[in-house]
């Protein structure tokens, strides 16, 4: 099977001094998929800058024409965490598109599996603010236009926050299951289980927060019981991942336990949720180890591709399987709750 | 006519942001509310680096004693997100906000400044009236 890379853009112009979001994210990815030593089975695609028509579908075209002047005249902090720089639409927008021509070109194929390797990442960038380091939501206008397509996507984020802005663009759209993964308490401080989707959308999405300290045997078990049998009864035609590796022990933006195995689980149970090849792409989003990104990117395209790779074990052992019982009951009283109020409402 | 009991005032250890503590501690003391001093914890919150602005207790304790509010009226609250998210939550309970108060950093210098204006946000959005204190140029 052929793995799909976008192209190395120059993102060295999208950077602040000592900030953790940083040029050499990207290259720690590229590099693990170099290591996985693939021939002419790793396909590399030039990106492009994606349209005005299409980051349109998910964000607010006044928040584009702002986001652009700001970049343009000069940048700075666009709030507590987030940075633009004069060169940071270009790239951003550089970023939106790479996801669109990776998707093109598994299409194309009809085969394999895409691995957009981009920064700024995007899973927090709301439809009109920036924040959370993203500026432009890459998996969202991905999705997006595979929806414009007619096809149904899942998009699986296993980042250690919550992805509120790519929940938030699909809140209303039933084409799209959100499903999260991540450590609550922390940033951003959405993602409980009760969120579940808008009311013309109920249920498309999904949240599983995790204690600080879970281990990959909790997020495995997650997929199996609570995840996979949302997915089967969605039908996906499509699956994007929100791959961020910030849930990985050595990364200091949280607290998650997971090792480079546990990534490689995790991507084994995402690419069963659909059958046909050539319908799932990772989108880079966190990770802030730089080693620990490496090793884990390359655990996850190797799991998925199935080729050898020598990383760490699985993880075991940590708390949050108890959550998991209480993440289904809440989901189950908040739909009830919508149905009593639409019920009401109907008289 | 509503008595104001709870206030909430965002906080980030600006000097922006401590006029609006100001403000609000005055505003509390005047008509006999608590006021709540919500600081958002962004997602570098936990990292030793330099775009981690020092927001800690300490300066609105300080600003407290200045104004002589009763410290039992001062609430000091971490929530987990950017700044706007956290104070447009903070009107629904357990915090239950009849007022929110925001610094204002100005904007409308040049384009784009519109961006990352919380108080715009803030004030688009709210379900609860707004006070957006000027900026630097004229403290309170």
């Amino acid at each position: 099977m052929v793995l799909v890379v976008n192209d190395a853009a120059d993102d060295s112009l999208h950077e602040s001094p000592e900030h953790p979001e940083r040029p050499g994210r990207v290259q720690a990815a590229r590099a693990a998929l170099t290591t996985l030593d693939l021939g002419s089975d790793l396909v590399v695609v030039p990106a492009r800058v994606a349209t005005r028509a299409e980051l349109s579908r998910v964000h607010a075209v006044g928040y584009l024409d702002e986001l652009g002047a700001y970049c343009y005249g000069g940048g700075g902090d666009l709030d507590q965490d987030t940075y633009a720089t004069y060169d940071s639409w270009s790239i951003a927008t550089l970023a939106a598109g790479a996801g669109l021509a990776v998707v093109t070109e598994l299409q194309r194929r009809g085969d394999g599996v895409g691995f957009v390797a981009v920064r700024p990442p995007g899973h927090h960038a709301l439809r009109d603010r920036a924040m959370g380091f993203c500026l432009l939501n890459n998996i969202a206008v991905s999705a997006a236009a595979l929806v414009a397509q007619g096809e149904r996507v899942v998009i699986v984020d296993w980042d250690v926050h919550h992805g509120n802005g790519t929940q938030q663009i699909f809140w209303d759209e039933p084409n799209v299951l959100y499903i999260s993964l991540h450590q609550w308490p922390l940033f951003p401080g959405s993602g409980s289980p009760v969120e579940i989707g808008g009311p013309g959308a109920l249920g498309s999405v999904l949240n599983v927060p995790l204690p600080a300290g879970a281990t990959g045997d909790v997020l495995r078990r997650a997929l199996e019981d609570i995840v996979a049998p949302v997915v089967d009864a969605f039908g996906p035609t499509w699956v994007l991942v929100s791959a961020g590796y910030d849930a990985h022990y050595l990364d200091p933006m949280a607290d998650l336990c997971l090792s480079d195995g546990d990534f490689a689980d995790l991507a084994s149970s995402v690419a069963r949720y659909v059958a046909t090849p050539g319908r799932l792409a990772f989108f880079l989003e966190g990770g802030y180890h730089l080693d620990a990104l490496r090793d884990s990117v390359g655990a996850t395209m190797a799991a998925v591709l199935g080729a050898p790779h020598a990383g760490e074990p699985s993880t075991n052992g940590g708390p949050g399987a108890s959550h998991l019982v209480s993440v289904a009951a809440q989901r189950r009283a908040a739909f009830e709750s919508w149905t009593r109020v639409a019920g009401e409402e109907a008289r | 006519m509503m008595n104001l009991n709870s206030i909430v005032v965002g906080y980030d250890g600006s000097v922006e942001s401590e006029n609006a503590v100001r403000w609000a501690v005055r505003l509390a003391h005047g008509v006999d509310a608590t006021v709540t001093v919500l600081h958002a914890a962004g997602i570098l919150e936990r990292l030793d680096t330099p775009f981690r602005r020092s927001a800690t207790p300490e300066a609105v304790e300080r600003i407290v004693a200045e104004e002589r509010l009763d410290a039992a009226r001062c609430h000091w609250v971490v929530d987990d997100g950017d700044a706007c998210s956290a104070l447009l939550r903070s009107a629904a309970p357990p915090i239950g906000a009849q007022l929110l108060v925001v610094g204002s950093r100005g904007h409308g210098k040049r384009p784009g400044m519109l961006i990352g204006s919380v108080s715009l946000e803030v004030v688009q959005h709210a379900a609860v009236p707004v006070v957006v204190i000027p900026g630097f140029e004229a403290p309170v």
